[in-house]
């Protein structure tokens, strides 16, 4: 730091926690009123947790709705990581390596769903799904297949920037002592791609389970409704406390894989030597070197 | 240090391409069937027939027999008529939200990369964590706060504010956005911030500049490139959600493109107007998306270099 | 409406053209042989009956034999959101040993698209009403009933067993009655401010934000059209239409109405002061008042000369289990299972056991909210609405998305 920081930043100090409270304290409260023994999500009456487990009908452990919503989130989010983790590995690589006319139209093939906003892609495949790939019946099957594809830009992107730092040399050196390239990539460099491995799990299992757009899009009614179509449904009806409850599971779930994934990387880090701790973990699962 | 690219395509590795072809080919195929054809299913939906009983969408799929009847009635509803409310308003929306997101998110960002000190690893985790909040959660909390026995209500009451904010205001839906997506934003701007090589902003210090001057001719030249990119990289989602404006207003007056997309697509019996906005909306986007694809590979070439 | 409406000679043979050469519509063309002789309408292939002229519905399939037994699993059922009681549903999983599962729909239309492109499988569909019948037969999409798994068809209101949109209710059961009108606060909005024409509160600016319409188009603008004193609500009069849509654009700009079909909780719980709304909605909405709001906050006006209808269960082609279907429709009639049902979803079911006196002596209906009942007079009052044919449907949407556009 220079010296002309100090004297001014008083101002921007009260911003920055202002912001903090702003972007937290809502949330906070209606974790709380998740915990209201009234049907009310807007008045407190009292603490208890009806809405959690006591409530025989309504409780978010005993819905039946609910619960089906959970399960189908959990099971969507992991089936899109089998697909998508082997799938975005090889073509990070892949991409990374071929040259010629190829390597841009896979490149931007590869960025572009990065950016495209969620509606259109969400839009265009239940257009195709609906009237060209009629054999893909909306519901899990489509909801799935939307989401590797949403996802598979993220991947191939915390996968080529580990790529990138990683160099070609070890690879090299293997291939001197006599390995081949298949050798040379999967003991070599597969290995050493853990780490963003492990950040592509965590990044797509929370972009999967928060999916909305995309998932809601594909949906075919409750078999296939998710946690965060529940609760776009029902925000504005008459939903009790117990909306609240599945929502802060929701965002219980993602912060237990955060942090899982938080702390194999910098257990993994250390374990090889590497340097980081807990910044350089989050700079993998934020995408922002700092 | 570009050396895994001069290493591979200079020495041992040159001659494989087969392999890395082979690894790029599922990723690739899987793409190109679920992210490109689509496009192409979208435009010969927005281009076919309508089913005269259900008007439901009857595609097109050969290009050379595409009919525009339609079309130009949605583009001229878009641009004169019935839908061109919704157009401005879409717009006007982004733009504002945008500008108040980074009116929030640039002194945020600007004090992480700078003056954070010892503070700066727990800040920047406060500051992750709306991250990975669920958005609907996050509206949610705010539905609850703004209803009209909610606390936030109740709170400005005791102010002598009774106002509805549920209630269709264009106010809530773009405090909403910025609410959404400023998290979106701090984060690209912080690393464009903290990239920075800051030491010229010192040396146009100690030859006289004032602070204004120093960050108008050298902090936000260096960092344009990146401002503008963060902006887009919120703006490209704004203007194709519904979702913040359904929760927190459900009223025509606030309707966006993103809207009708839902309603054409998912609450009505015309598709063919739906596939027509997402290729309006698509077109109108390609511009941003191009811009922001170019920026962010030459910041990458810029940092390889 | 008549025949009358519809008998431009161009566009019927324009339609029945356009039918032919985008193939889509193999259905349309054994539809006129089979009910050539019928009475009703059928210019574009469409099967619409109307209480002028009643309909027996075309019929593809045969039903279910008799004697099945139940299948075990699942029965799926659509249904809009709250129109069922979770407890009358849990009682029937347990008597029949299965699960029920229940997918939401929204509007109509939007429910008709989806049955179509498959987003929707289901076996049970709940609360369709006659507007969307002739497209769920057109598209194939549903099955003949067995009345020998359903004895308590008899329980259903006499003049309902053999309905006009389906005569001897060869595809529907009566499910639940309501009228068209606006729900509102009485803490708020005095019964005198309905006098006159009491469809004029939804235009005046001092309710602004406190407004809400029914997410229907077709309910919506014959509410317009109603206002204007043109009482067909079925209307192909393409100046009729365009100045209902008028109209909505007027109240847009007036009184910042929602659009949606939430009157049932925005309604009690504050949030509104007045919506444009089924009658039943406000006795939902009893169970939605927040603790220690009295129940005559709420009321109903219930205009002269409005939509009266009923909405129906029907079982689709395809059901994986058609004979719990059966099993659910009957059940669903049965006095004692509607009684339960009624208590969560507040409309009056259709049978002819339940009266509004028997209603009003269960004492659970304020007196504010007499007027929502539909009493026989009331419903025989009713106007009808019913399928519009393709072309005036078009002109319908049109005039919707002018007015949710903003």
């Amino acid at each position: 730091m220079s010296r002309n920081t100090q004297k001014s930043n008083s101002p921007l100090r009260f911003l920055i926690w202002g912001y903090i409270v702003w972007s937290l304290v809502p949330v906070m409260i209606a974790v709380i009123f998740s915990f209201n023994d009234g049907r009310s999500r807007t008045v407190w009456q009292g603490f208890s947790f009806r809405w959690w487990w006591q409530d025989p009908n309504s409780s978010v452990f005993q819905n039946a709705e609910m619960r089906n919503a959970i399960v189908n989130s959990l099971v969507l989010a992991i089936s899109t990581l089998l697909i998508v983790t082997p799938l975005g590995i090889a073509l990070a690589i892949g991409s990374q390596r071929i040259r010629g006319r190829s390597e841009k139209f896979v490149q931007g093939l590869t960025s572009t769903p990065l950016i495209t906003p969620e509606i259109v892609v969400g839009a265009a495949l239940l257009l195709t799904f609906t009237r060209l790939f009629t054999a893909i019946p909306l519901g899990f099957a489509a909801q799935l297949l939307g989401n590797v594809t949403f996802s598979l830009a993220s991947v191939v992107v915390i996968v080529r920037a580990r790529l990138v730092s990683i160099g070609a040399s070890f690879e090299e050196a293997a291939r001197d002592l006599g390995a081949t390239r298949w050798q040379a990539l999967r003991f070599v460099l597969l290995p050493m791609l853990w780490p963003s491995v492990m950040a592509s799990l965590v990044v797509v299992f929370a972009t999967v389970i928060d999916d909305f757009v995309i998932t809601s899009f594909l949906s075919a009614g409750v078999s296939s409704e998710t946690v965060p179509l529940r609760i776009y449904s029902s925000v504005r009806g008459g939903a009790t406390p117990a909306l609240n409850a599945l929502a802060t599971l929701l965002v219980l779930t993602s912060f237990a894989v955060l942090i899982i994934g938080l702390f194999g990387l910098s257990t993994w880090r250390k374990r090889h030597g590497e340097r980081g701790g807990l910044r350089a973990a989050l700079a993998d699962v934020t995408q922002i070197n700092s | 240090m570009d050396t895994l690219h001069s290493g591979l395509t200079q020495t041992n590795l040159k001659n494989s391409p087969r392999l890395w072809a082979g690894l790029a080919i599922p990723g690739t195929v899987w793409l190109i069937a679920l992210f490109a054809i689509p496009f192409y299913a979208v435009a010969c939906i927005a281009f076919g027939t309508i089913d005269p009983i259900f008007r439901d969408a009857v595609p097109q799929w050969n290009p050379l027999s595409w009919n525009f009847v339609q079309a130009r009635q949605i583009f001229s509803s878009l641009a004169t008529g019935a839908l061109q409310g919704v157009a401005i308003r879409t717009v006007v929306y982004v733009v504002s939200a945008v500008t108040l997101s980074f009116l929030i998110g640039f002194p945020i960002a600007y004090f992480l990369a700078r003056h954070a000190g010892k503070r700066k690893l727990l800040l920047l985790v406060l500051i992750i964590v709306p991250f990975w909040v669920n958005y609907l959660m996050r509206m949610l909390a705010w539905v609850n706060l703004l209803s009209v026995d909610g606390l936030f209500t109740r709170f400005m009451r005791v102010f002598g504010v009774n106002y509805n904010w549920l209630d269709g205001s264009p106010i809530t839906v773009i405090l909403g956005l910025v609410y959404g997506y400023v998290p979106f934003l701090i984060l690209p701007l912080y690393a464009t911030l903290e990239r920075l090589d800051w030491r010229l902003v010192d040396a146009a210090r100690d030859l006289g500049a004032n602070s204004r001057q120093a960050f108008r001719l050298v902090t936000l030249p260096m960092s344009k490139a990146g401002l503008v990119a963060a902006g887009i990289l919120i703006a490209l989602p704004m203007f194709g959600d519904y979702y913040t404006n359904d929760l927190l207003s459900r009223s025509p007056s606030t309707e966006m493109i993103g809207n009708q997309i839902d309603f054409f697509l998912n609450a009505s019996s015309q598709p063919q107007n739906g596939a027509l906005l997402v290729l309006a909306l698509s077109i109108f986007l390609l511009f941003f998306m191009s811009f922001y694809l170019r920026s962010t590979r030459q910041q990458s070439k810029q940092v390889t270099r | 409406m008549t025949n009358e409406s519809f008998r431009p000679m161009g566009r019927r043979d324009f339609l029945r053209n356009l039918a032919i050469t985008s193939g889509a519509i193999t259905i349309g063309g054994s539809l006129l042989a089979a009910c050539g002789g019928s009475t009703a309408t059928e210019s574009s292939g469409l099967s619409i009956g109307t209480p002028q002229n009643p309909i027996k519905l075309p019929v593809t399939t045969d039903a279910i034999a008799d004697g099945l037994p139940n299948e075990s699993g699942t029965l799926e059922i659509l249904n809009w959101a709250d129109y069922q009681n979770p407890e009358s549903i849990a009682i029937f999983e347990e008597k029949f040993g299965c699960k029920v599962v229940t997918s939401i729909y929204d509007t109509e239309e939007a429910a008709i698209a989806k049955l179509r492109n498959g987003t929707f499988k289901p076996d049970l569909i709940l609360g369709m009403t006659d507007t969307g019948l002739a497209k769920l037969v057109a598209a194939d999409l549903l099955q003949p009933l067995n009345k020998s798994y359903i004895p308590n068809f008899g329980n259903v209101i006499s003049g309902l067993q053999s309905p006009y949109y389906d005569l001897e209710s060869q595809y529907t059961v009566p499910y639940f009655i309501y009228g068209n009108g606006i729900g509102y606060r009485t803490d708020r909005i005095d019964k005198n401010a309905f006098a006159g024409n009491g469809y004029d509160i939804l235009w005046d600016a001092q309710f602004s934000g406190k407004v809400g319409v029914l997410d229907s188009y077709r309910d919506t603008l014959a509410m317009a059209m109603f206002r204007a004193g043109n009482f067909d609500g079925n209307t192909a009069d393409a100046a009729i239409i365009q100045k209902a849509g008028d109209d909505l654009v007027a109240m847009r700009e007036a009184t910042n109405p929602k659009v949606d079909i939430l009157a049932y909780t925005e309604i009690p719980s504050g949030n509104r002061d007045l919506n444009f709304t089924w009658s039943g909605d406000l006795f939902t909405a009893l169970q939605y008042l927040p603790e220690g709001v009295a129940p005559d906050v709420l009321g109903f006006w219930y205009p002269e000369k409005t939509v009266a209808k009923n909405d129906f269960m029907c079982i689709t082609k395809n059901a994986k289990a058609p004979v719990l279907a059966h099993q659910l429709i009957n059940f669903l009639s049965d006095t004692d299972n509607a009684l339960l049902n009624r208590e969560y979803v507040g409309y009056q079911p259709a049978l002819e056991s339940i009266t509004v006196d028997l209603l009003i002596s269960s004492g659970t209906i304020p007196e504010s909210l007499i007027d929502a009942l539909v009493t026989p007079e009331k419903y025989d009052a009713g106007l009808a609405q019913v399928s519009l044919e393709p072309a005036v449907d078009a002109l319908w949407l049109e005039q919707w998305t002018r007015f949710t556009a903003g």
